[in-house]
């Protein structure tokens, strides 16, 4: 049995355990170490991804790993066109934030390469864990890095959000465990062993009855929907984001969060389809309001990250309706829309952070015309704003368009036109907001209220980081095909076992 | 092969052979301790006869011997609770010679003592009538009175022995009382008639109210709410050392009391349904609750750690408890699990605790600031420690907290609910419990201390901290090391 895909779990597990003991006199080369494991990994997704080890669906491993008279639960990997993406992103953003980081001098930064090499585990852990059980730890093990990430690397309050972060997820998690439970312990017959696997729990659930289906799907639900986040669940995001350290944030909203979404298409779509059928509308409910207040949300900011932050709210939800028109086009485009939204999102909070260090404050009312002052760093900042707002040619585009025609669509079956409003409230405060905070931000007169003569433009090790971002948002938004064929394979399986 | 020989040297009495190395460790401790004279020795014997006790122990657990003298039992469930016992009673003693709050008494009282608790422990793991089991807790806890007192120049720990005996004697008190009244009604002592009662009569008001006083007794054992007001005085009051083993190993006692006999009294009742069973499945229930309740959020408040660790030792009793409500065996393979890791996991935190003492730092929490920088290994030591008690994967306590609550939801095939709600009783707790334990590691990682200077505690601490951490990352990812012995255990309830 090959173990490549142990292999991405390994590499940076034996990358933070290094960076952890690199205390000291070694502390200095920490950061090159998380590179350079980093840098495997990447190479090995990628590798994976254009499948050079042969088809990476065949690369799947399954092991027993605990075997009581009750339960079985594997050690089981897998990797489909759904995860396959989010593996990438997840090794992609992991390389460019340690490299990103490279300037930057902190007291035990190889605490801080080690978090981060801890955190690539646990997500690698969960977009390719094939059973309940190993999924369940690995979505705790990305807990606890990011928890101190906050907490000891953070602005002024990040004890209060750190703690706030941990609670919020950490309660809804485990309300995700009790699903967890209920779902396997129905999925067999009276007596049996319950097998924690993917395959077996996805076989068992569909006998059961739909309102049992549907209060487990509410469980795991709202597991997921914390972590996306959706309103009236999202208060500790922006709190999170705020005081997280750049690195974090790009972490955080560029992979952690679509935990939540991938959770929900894996978990919830996959193995109890009648129950998402019974919540649709809540789904869509929960996915537009989360939109509009998101977007409402940000007009309100003037702390830059805080206003990136809300428009992760809203771009998550997006996400959210695409899964809630349970349609081919809806999954497809809201898995697209998660990459995307991955590659923006990391731009958006290299480039905002950036904001803070250089200029040094976020608030949009004291910042002005640093377009004339930092042209490169102005000009990264409108193709993240740009790419954001789904400007046609940038990746965005293709995330945010189609779910809203799909969305189109589910309106016309279910002959409520009226909700078409929404959609085009949505698009118009996105763009307003964006192109707001970039005039107030960027253009006008330079501004008075801050000093300004320290201000430098971006470092050599943050433009590149910047430039492979660009370069991806601009490639995949005129080849969007080079995401949508892993999807399509995947939503294409959806639709002939007859889940959507 | 082992077993025989062991069957060979004890005949008949193979069932009590731990037990006899205890007694006679209890016996000969004073002895050795007047012709030794040095502490050390004493020390060494102590040491030897646990291991002896506990290799006897063992080797009786993994070749699944059976057998009966006189009453006392031998299966894999006495054998799994006695290694349990006996693993915290090494812990205690390894570490006894190098604390500073141990060494000043009377060692030869000391080590006498604690063999005397143990053996007490031992038979009433080992005991299926309600009048030995008695006997076992009655051993058991006088002998803790007297470790309390032990630290006779601390105010403190005088208060808590005078505490604990008081609080004690009544609790005796109850439980005789009720053991009484079952007697008079039900005719028998021995708990397999006492389950045939149950099963098969109704309720009568006589039976409840000796059920009640026994429960209350008991409860004061394992300090359950509203029977918990004298633990955290007298963990805190008590050497460090003696405190981990009232609240690793007397507590465990405790609950192996529940199990053998209220579960194996009610189990059959339960499952059949019966208004008898589910009444008592419902004071169970009740009791887990406002017991991991108050234990998680008292805990927060506390400034002192070894307070904290006993608030959150009651708590984790509320854990445990969850299996008295669900009644089935795989909940009470969950329960013994959790027993299993609690022991290193609150252990381990209870040794760091008296480890740092002899370093000269303080009970206070605000004493830990800084920690990580003057000993990294005792930082992230605790720091794995109190993640496991919160239960945070994919450490020990998360594995055994993730089968508790499994069994709390239901059985394969039936997740009914009943107790579904205990379940998210039990996971709302533990999210309140990270906040504790978290305000602990953040003392220890992110504020600065007054100093950096480096800690060194004695080596032997180091040593039993490693085995605890060994034991804690080990049954994480690896719990069938134990939980099949457990899943055995529970075919020996009856």
């Amino acid at each position: 049995m090959s173990m490549i895909l142990s292999s991405l779990i390994l590499v940076p597990l034996i990358g933070a355990i290094i960076a952890l003991f690199m205390g000291g006199s070694r502390e200095a080369y920490s950061k090159y170490v998380a590179i350079g494991f980093s840098a495997i990994t990447l190479i090995i997704a990628t590798l994976l991804m254009l499948g050079i080890f042969g088809d990476f669906a065949d690369l799947g491993e399954s092991f027993v790993w605990i075997d009581t008279s009750a339960f079985i639960m594997n050690y089981a990997l897998s990797v489909d066109g759904l995860s396959i993406l989010m593996v990438f992103l997840t090794a992609l953003l992991c390389l460019l934030v340690n490299v990103f980081s490279l300037d930057e001098h902190r007291e035990n930064n190889n605490y801080f390469y080690a978090l981060i090499m801890a955190m690539e585990v646990g997500l690698m852990g969960v977009y390719m864990a094939a059973d309940y059980f190993l999924f369940y730890i690995m979505w705790e093990v990305t807990l606890i890095p990011m928890y101190f990430m906050i907490s000891w690397y953070g602005g002024p309050r990040r004890h209060y959000s750190a703690i706030k972060f941990f609670i919020y997820t950490h309660v809804a998690s485990l309300v995700m465990l009790i699903g967890i439970f209920a779902m396997g312990y129905e999925s067999v017959a009276a007596g049996g062993v319950v097998d924690f696997s993917f395959e077996a729990i996805k076989n068992g659930i569909g006998a059961v009855a739909v309102e049992t289906q549907s209060l487990i799907f509410a469980l795991l639900f709202f597991g997921f929907m914390v972590k996306m986040p959706s309103v009236p669940f999202h208060t500790w995001l922006p709190d999170a984001h705020t005081e997280a350290p750049t690195e974090g944030s790009v972490l955080l909203a560029g992979v952690m969060l679509k935990m939540g979404s991938y959770g929900i298409i894996r978990i919830c779509i996959e193995a109890l389809p009648e129950a998402a059928a019974y919540w649709q509308w809540v789904i869509i409910a929960i996915a537009l309001v989360s939109i509009i207040y998101g977007a409402y949300g940000c007009i309100a900011q003037t702390d830059l990250k805080k206003m990136v932050a809300f428009s992760s709210i809203s771009h998550m939800g997006m996400v959210m309706l695409g899964i809630g028109c349970l349609s081919d086009a809806g999954i497809t485009f809201a898995v697209f829309q998660m990459f995307a939204h991955g590659l923006i999102t990391a731009m958006l909070f290299m480039v905002c952070g950036m904001t803070g260090h250089k200029v040094g404050t976020r608030e949009i009312p004291l910042l002005g015309g640093l377009a004339g002052k930092m042209p490169i760093y102005a000009t990264f900042m409108m193709i993240a704003f740009m790419a954001s707002l789904g400007l046609p040619g940038l990746v965005g585009f293709w995330g945010e368009f189609p779910v809203i025609m799909a969305f189109y669509e589910f309106i016309l079956d279910n002959d409520v036109i009226w909700m078409l409003l929404f959609c085009m409230l949505s698009l118009m405060l996105t763009a307003g907001y964006y192109l707001w905070a970039m005039q107030r931000t960027l253009f006008g007169p330079e501004t008075k209220k801050i000093d300004l003569s320290k201000a430098h433009d971006v470092g050599h090790y943050e433009f590149a980081v910047l430039l492979v971002l660009a370069i991806l948002v601009a490639l995949f938004g005129v080849w969007p095909d080079g995401a949508l064929q892993f999807i399509d394979d995947y939503v294409d399986l959806l639709a002939f076992t007859g889940v959507i | 092969m082992a077993a025989d020989i062991i069957s060979s040297i004890f005949g008949d009495m193979t069932p009590l052979a731990a037990m006899i190395f205890l007694l006679i460790g209890a016996l000969i401790m004073p002895a050795v301790q007047m012709f030794g004279k040095k502490h050390t020795v004493t020390w060494c014997v102590a040491l030897l006869m646990v291991i002896l006790s506990f290799v006897t122990d063992v080797i009786l657990l993994t070749n699944d011997v059976e057998a009966t003298y006189l009453g006392v039992k031998l299966n894999t469930y006495t054998t799994l609770m006695s290694m349990l016992f006996l693993i915290v009673l090494f812990l205690v003693v390894l570490v006894s010679n190098v604390s500073t709050e141990t060494t000043k008494n009377h060692a030869g009282a000391y080590y006498a003592l604690l063999f005397g608790a143990t053996l007490g422990m031992l038979f009433v793991a080992s005991s299926s009538s309600l009048l030995t089991i008695f006997v076992g807790v009655e051993l058991t806890s006088i002998s803790s009175y007297a470790l309390v007192a032990l630290k006779r120049k601390d105010g403190r720990a005088s208060e808590a022995a005078v505490k604990y005996a008081i609080i004690g004697g009544m609790s005796t008190a109850l439980t005789l009382y009720g053991i009484s009244m079952i007697y008079g009604i039900a005719g028998s002592l021995e708990i397999n008639d006492l389950a045939n009662y149950v099963t098969f009569n109704d309720f009568t008001w006589m039976f409840g109210v000796g059920l009640i006083c026994m429960i209350a007794g008991y409860g004061f054992k394992i300090a359950a709410v509203p029977f918990h007001m004298w633990a955290p005085d007298v963990y805190e009051g008590a050497a460090t050392p003696v405190s981990m083993f009232l609240a690793t190993g007397s507590k465990k006692m405790g609950l192996a009391v529940f199990i053998q006999v209220f579960m194996a009294m009610f189990i059959i009742s339960a499952t059949a349904g019966s208004i008898f069973g589910l009444t008592v499945q419902y004071i169970f229930a009740i009791i887990a609750a406002i017991t991991m309740t108050v234990g998680n959020v008292v805990a927060i408040a506390q400034p002192n750690i070894k307070r904290m660790l006993a608030y959150s030792s009651i708590a984790q009793a509320g854990y445990i408890l969850i299996i008295l409500a669900v009644m089935t065996p795989q909940a009470e393979a969950a329960g013994i699990f959790h027993m299993f890791t609690h022991v290193f996991m609150k252990g381990g935190a209870f040794l760091i605790v008296g480890g740092l003492i002899c370093a000269g730092i303080g009970e206070k929490i605000s004493d830990y600031k800084g920690l990580a920088k003057r000993s990294p290994f005792l930082a992230a030591a605790m720091m794995l420690f109190l993640f496991s008690l919160a239960g945070i994967p994919p450490l020990a306590g998360f594995t055994s907290k993730f089968f508790l609550f499994a069994s709390a939801v239901g059985t394969p095939g039936a997740a009914d609910g009943t107790w579904i709600w205990l379940a998210f009783i039990a996971i709302l707790n533990s999210a309140i419990s990270l906040y504790y334990y978290a305000r602990v590691v953040k003392a220890m990682y992110i504020e600065k201390g007054e100093t950096t200077e480096k800690i060194k505690i004695p080596t032997i601490f180091t040593v039993a901290i490693v085995v605890c951490l060994v034991f804690v990352i080990v049954l994480g990812v690896y719990p069938d090391l134990i939980f099949g012995y457990c899943e055995q255990a529970t075919e020996f309830l009856l």
